[in-house]
């Protein structure tokens, strides 16, 4: 973990309110991992006052370049959108916990709403480079959005999902339905229960948690909660499990057993 | 010449006048790797209160105009876990350590402060009478003259060892020099002001409070004005060492608070943007003292023309 400013190589447009930022990224500061984040200070002035929490969506060791992808959604977002590649940024990471590997045999599905997709665009390619290794099956991703209009212009792996809610690209429905089906096409049996790995909107979480619990599969969560500090210091990210204490989403999480959780609490 | 940047409160050498102020830096080693913490004039813990407190729901946590308010409401493991588990690493420190101190009642605070004393590894202790965020002690202390004489006089009585009795202040008062005077007469060895300022955010779309609890506390570059001014009139009107908070990022805005009348500071929510802020403002006060001849900390308030 660092702080360090360090060049912007790419700012560019995914889709209509989708950007992707591309930064270099020095061997020593620390490696990102798929679930794990990054904060950014955004401005030299009080307006925003705080870092901004982002999790990583790509990492390249060799080229020494890490991604994080951002939806637009108030001033600190507003003023990352207008910051051009060669200007540097003030970044702090790596932060938080990334996703665990799947277990050995088990067929990975990766389900991303909205920009939650960020932490399973970079899992999808990590878990697909150490497969054979692992020993695991080639992960699904499934990323489902309001509109086509969402749908970023990445390269997704071979045999990813999309969806949206209103049909208007990929399947017409959620991203958990889609993931669902993603899972029973796979060689599962009530022996062997899916994993998934997931990061999005509160309803699509409450969602996953509910079918999870149907076919009692086990899911990890990458969670967001309002931070100030990023690093366990303020307390200010709890997040309520069900046994009724707190978590920290900076340092126990961000990402979580998703069975955990309290969602209703979120 | 280097100036001496040494501060005394009560039978306390700070090496320096910049510390970090209670729960906005945990216990240290959350910001181990990013900063020297061992070089900071001054580490307050997060508050410790005899028993544990989760702390309130969530969210805990909005940004403000130049800002954020937060609503933890104390949330710690409690006396006994933070001997246990925290006090072994603050001892390794090389700076001060001053253990922020909260409770719901006279006794709790007490409570912590007989069983800290014979540990060691604690430099002082900081009283939070000020906390805007739980519904039982804290403010409920810290707004009425009587029982900050009284409770601190207690404390005082109390403490077998020559550690400091700093007082923390809320500007959620009418009239926060009477306060301190009532701190003073019940034997404080200095004051430290500001706690937050009681603040709220409503989210007009849904209608509701954006913090879970209603109401939060202010603090930020937001609140600098308000903590200047409390040091400026505390310090007038007590002889005890005043440590101003609130609002600091850079070196400039700690000496507003060092002219106002304050021996030292402490920078808290500047941590979240930059935790180089401390070591960053330190620099800065040695080099203005350099430029404007001042070579004690004791110097700079006389400095002030008003
Ligand atoms: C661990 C973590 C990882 C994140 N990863 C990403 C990511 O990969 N891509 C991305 O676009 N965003 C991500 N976010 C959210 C991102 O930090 C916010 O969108 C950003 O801070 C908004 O700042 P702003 O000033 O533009 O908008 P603000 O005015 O601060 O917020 C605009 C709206 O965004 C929502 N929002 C903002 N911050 C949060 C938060 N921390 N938790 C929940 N809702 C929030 C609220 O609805 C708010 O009203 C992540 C947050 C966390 C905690
Ligand atoms: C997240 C957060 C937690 C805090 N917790 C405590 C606490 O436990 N005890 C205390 O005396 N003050 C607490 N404070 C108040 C700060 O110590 C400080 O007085 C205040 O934030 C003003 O300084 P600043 O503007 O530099 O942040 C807290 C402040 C913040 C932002
Ligand atoms: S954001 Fe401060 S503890 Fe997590």
């Amino acid at each position: 973990m660092r702080r360090f400013d360090t060049p912007v190589l790419e700012n560019r447009e995914l889709s209509r309110d989708y950007r992707r930022i591309e930064v270099e990224w020095p061997g020593d500061a620390g490696t990102p991992a798929p679930g794990a984040f990054l904060t950014v200070g955004v401005s030299g002035t009080t307006d925003p006052l705080l870092r901004r929490p982002f999790a990583f969506s790509g990492y390249d060791p060799r080229e020494g370049r890490a991604a994080f992808i951002f939806q637009i959604r108030g001033p600190a977002t507003r003023l990352l959108s207008e910051r051009r590649p060669g200007t540097v940024l003030d970044v702090l990471g790596p932060l938080g916990s990334g996703f665990p590997d799947p277990a050995p045999g088990s067929l990975p599905v990766l389900v991303g709403g909205g920009i939650g997709l960020g932490p399973l665009v970079f899992a999808a390619r990590e878990f697909r480079l150490r497969a054979a290794a692992g020993g695991w099956e080639a992960p699904v991703l499934v990323l489902g959005f309001r509109t086509a209009d969402q749908v970023p212009a990445l390269d997704l792996p071979e045999g990813s999902v999309l969806c949206t809610d209103d049909g208007s690209a990929g399947f017409r429905g959620t991203a958990v339905e889609a993931a669902e089906r993603a899972a029973a096409g796979g060689r599962y049996g009530p022996d062997a229960p899916p994993v998934f790995y997931a990061c999005g909107p509160a309803p699509m979480m409450a969602a996953l948690d509910r079918r999870a619990a149907s076919l009692g599969a086990s899911y990890w969560a990458a969670v967001e909660q309002w931070m100030a500090c990023g690093v366990g210091a303020c307390l200010g990210c709890a997040v309520r499990l069900k046994d009724g204490s707190f978590a920290r989403a900076c340092a126990e999480g961000p990402v979580f057993d998703g069975t955990s959780i309290d969602w209703g609490a979120m | 010449m280097n100036p001496d940047l040494s501060v005394r409160i009560g039978n306390l050498v700070l090496p320096n006048p910049v510390g970090v102020a209670s729960g906005t830096f945990g216990y240290g080693s959350e910001y181990e790797s990013l900063m020297d913490v061992d070089a900071l004039g001054a580490l307050y813990t997060k508050a410790v209160t005899p028993e544990p407190r989760p702390g309130n729901e969530v969210p805990r946590i909005v940004e403000t105009p130049s800002g954020m308010l937060n609503s933890i409401g104390l949330a710690n493991p409690g006396l006994e876990a933070f001997v246990r588990d925290k006090l072994p690493e603050l001892r390794r420190r090389r700076c001060p350590v001053l253990v922020n101190v909260a409770g719901a009642s006279e006794d709790d605070y007490l409570r912590v402060l007989e069983r800290l004393e014979p540990e060691d590894g604690i430099s002082g202790y900081e009283i939070n009478v000020s906390c805007p965020n739980v519904s039982h002690g804290g403010l409920a202390f810290g707004t009425d003259p009587a029982l900050v004489e009284r409770l601190t006089a207690r404390l005082k009585r109390s403490l077998r060892s020559a550690r400091p009795l700093i007082v923390k202040l809320s500007p959620n008062v009418t009239d926060i020099a009477e306060i301190a005077r009532a701190a003073e007469s019940g034997g404080a060895d200095a004051v430290s002001c500001i706690n937050t300022l009681v603040g709220m955010v409503i989210d007009v779309d849904r209608r509701r409070p954006r913090l879970a609890r209603g109401t939060g506390g202010l603090s930020g570059p937001a609140i600098r004005p308000v903590g200047v001014a409390c040091a400026f009139r505390v310090s007038r009107a007590v002889a005890i060492p005043v440590v101003g908070i609130g609002g600091i990022l850079e070196a400039r805005d700690a000496l507003e608070y060092l002219l106002a009348g304050a021996r030292a500071v402490q920078v808290g929510t500047g941590n979240f943007r930059d935790p180089g802020t401390a070591a960053r403002v330190l620099e800065g006060i040695r080099d203005w003292m350099v430029r404007n001849g001042a070579s004690r900390m004791e110097d700079i308030p006389g400095m002030l023309d008003a």
